[in-house]
């Protein structure tokens, strides 16, 4: 099948084009009225471009495929990233991110499965997505299929208890074919995570919980490369990947502005496609 | 000398010789028809009686540990794969323990999952802790959920067929049997969402369900000797709710009593109290409801609570006279 990847030959320029292209709309999408979590989604599109675009199997000539690997959004809020990705990755029309948080919009903050396919679970309720995630990786097993089941949490959510009771069951379990990649972005609605809740060390909680762990910066391509296939090639335990980002990333004077629901005025907006293009050049 | 020891379950009487798993023997049955069936427990096995279909399916079988909100979630993951899962914990677990994980992850999205929930109401002597008396107001408040409560060990069977035969969730309250029931008894239908006229009367009907259907069936007896006619309707679906035939007979009768051993808000009082209050044009049909009088309880033998809490028979006989304003 022509259209399923992995892309072998998703090379690091494409994923740079790529990630630039998904910034800029999505600076577009929150731009227009403030709502949306700018910050958040800067930090995590060079995660979800090579989750997207080189890690997944999926079919864009059919979002329902039922080997594709799925992904869960458990920080569903990091949606204008999320509708950014699906649409320059050929799921979503771009004018359909015009739509983002307007009366009636199937785009919602939280992204709910109104959105329709690749929407694997609604999960704007803190917590949840690694245990829904963790039901499909068993199912996969026991029915003997082959794709992955791949989860994007943020590092405060790790605080909801839930998180720590699917990763216990998906060890014990052996779920090899579960890829948890944790956004480690240092941030939550109060600001700084360490502020609010200690959680080092988060690599030594999950060892002692049974995973395999790697930890890597999350703006570089390779190690992000590196790290999945080191996922895939990892048996009888599961795998997370702790991706440390930078909220606000490629647009210089937005990185570590540590703000979780930043409303963006036009000015500022009009400074971020400066740097990130037009799309039109 | 340990192999004289019984091994408890939480729910089998010790000392009483072993009454069969009327919910574990239906379930395994309707697996051998259906692969896709899958069995979820969070280490409750043998009180939720999935022990058989553990021994009978050990592929298909899953012990979740004590984590009931994770639980939830992977039976989501697994329906979400066209699995089919029957998850299995006390009623109060599975219900408020875990409601924000059955509402986002289960209820909206309407993925077929059935909750099995064991001990309702006031059904054991593990305490506050594990009453459930307000499952049915958790559930009946999530949109796209199904309820059924069986009347007793002889409908549990039809109660799961029900169950299974939506393609969508359910909330299952069962009561595991506390005697041996003759086969005879079995009944093999249960029309889902239709309220089940057990007995008829003229001068009252009892809206019952679960354990206080027996317990109304007892009172419309008493009632009998003193010439009155009751009528006993077995309300095992409490959602959708059969609100043209609960209208229907309470304005025939003229006098409604609702028995549930459950809080009298949020559950079958209160889905019976919304047909007669909104459908309504007969504004005379006198009404009470009957169940846990908003208050928590304690553990103690099912007797003595509800003889304490006023779920007895003889508790509706009072409620039928005085309602009747018979002396």
């Amino acid at each position: 099948m022509e259209n399923v990847h992995r892309y072998n030959s998703a090379n690091e320029i494409s994923l740079k084009v790529w990630a630039k292209s998904i910034r800029r709309n999505l600076v577009r999408m929150v731009a227009r009225n403030g709502q949306g979590y700018i910050q958040q989604g800067l930090g995590a599109a060079d995660l979800f471009t090579y989750l997207y675009f080189s890690e997944a199997r999926m079919d864009v000539n059919d979002p329902t495929w039922e080997e594709r690997d799925r992904i869960f959004l458990s920080t569903a809020h990091n949606s204008a990233l999320f509708h950014a990705t699906l649409a320059e990755r050929g799921f979503l029309e771009d004018a359909e991110l015009e739509t983002y948080t307007k009366d009636g919009s199937k785009l919602e903050i939280n992204v709910s499965e109104r959105l329709g396919a690749l929407v694997e679970a609604t999960c704007g309720s803190l917590g949840q997505g690694l245990s829904v995630a963790v039901g499909v990786a068993q199912s996969a097993k026991r029915q003997n299929r082959h794709f992955r089941s791949y989860v994007v949490l943020g590092d405060g959510e790790l605080q909801e208890g839930q998180v720590w009771e699917a990763a216990m069951y998906a060890a014990s379990n052996k779920l090899d074919n579960i890829c948890l990649i944790v956004d480690l972005n240092n941030l939550q609605v109060e600001g700084n995570t360490q502020n609010v809740m200690i959680m080092d060390p988060i690599d030594d909680k999950f060892s002692a919980f049974g995973w395999e762990v790697l930890s890597i910066d999350g703006h570089n391509f390779n190690a992000l490369g590196d790290a999945f296939q080191k996922a895939r090639c990892t048996f009888h335990k599961p795998t997370v990947i702790l991706a440390q980002t930078i909220v606000g990333k490629g647009v210089p004077f937005l990185e570590n502005k540590m703000s979780h629901n930043m409303v963006l005025p036009a000015d500022v907006a009009a400074q971020c496609f400066s740097i990130l293009g037009s799309g039109h050049e | 000398m340990s192999e004289n020891l019984h091994l408890g379950d939480f729910t089998q009487k010790v000392g009483t010789s072993p009454i069969p798993n009327y919910y574990g023997d239906a379930l395994v049955t309707l697996a051998k028809n259906d692969p896709k069936i899958v069995a979820l427990t969070g280490d409750l096995t043998p009180a939720t009686e999935c022990d058989l279909f553990r021994d009978t399916f050990p592929d298909r079988f899953f012990n979740l540990g004590i984590a009931e909100a994770n639980m939830i979630g992977v039976a989501a993951g697994m329906a979400r794969c066209g699995d089919v899962p029957f998850v299995h914990s006390f009623s109060v677990f599975l219900t408020r323990r875990a409601f924000d994980q059955v509402a986002m992850q289960v209820a909206y999205p309407r993925l077929n999952v059935k909750l099995a929930g064991f001990l309702p109401g006031l059904t054991t002597l593990l305490g506050v802790s594990h009453q459930s008396i307000d499952d049915f107001a958790l559930m009946r408040s999530l949109p796209n959920m199904t309820i059924i409560e069986p009347s007793g060990p002889s409908q549990m069977a039809a109660s799961l067929r029900a169950a299974a035969s939506i393609d969508g969730p359910v909330y299952l309250r069962m009561h595991r049997a506390t005697e041996t029931i003759s086969a005879a008894k079995i009944e093999h239908k249960i029309e889902l969402g239709k309220g089940q006229m057990l007995s008829n009367g003229n001068d009252a009907i009892i809206f019952a369900c679960g354990h206080m259907v027996a317990e109304a069936l007892g009172a419309a007896k008493l009632l009998k000797k003193i010439g009155i006619s009751v009528a006993v309707a077995n309300m095992h679906t409490l959602k959708p709710f059969d609100t043209d035939f609960v209208v229907e007979h309470a304005t025939r009768t003229g006098v409604a009593i609702s028995a549930e051993n459950h809080s009298i808000i949020g559950g079958l009082g209160s889905a019976v109290s919304e047909a007669l209050a909104e459908r309504h044009a007969n504004t005379n049909v006198k009404f009470k409801r009957l169940g846990i009088m908003d208050t928590f309880a304690e553990g103690a033998s099912t007797p003595y609570l509800f003889n304490k809490y006023g779920l007895s028979a003889k508790h509706i006989f009072s409620a039928v006279s005085d309602l009747l304003e018979i002396k």
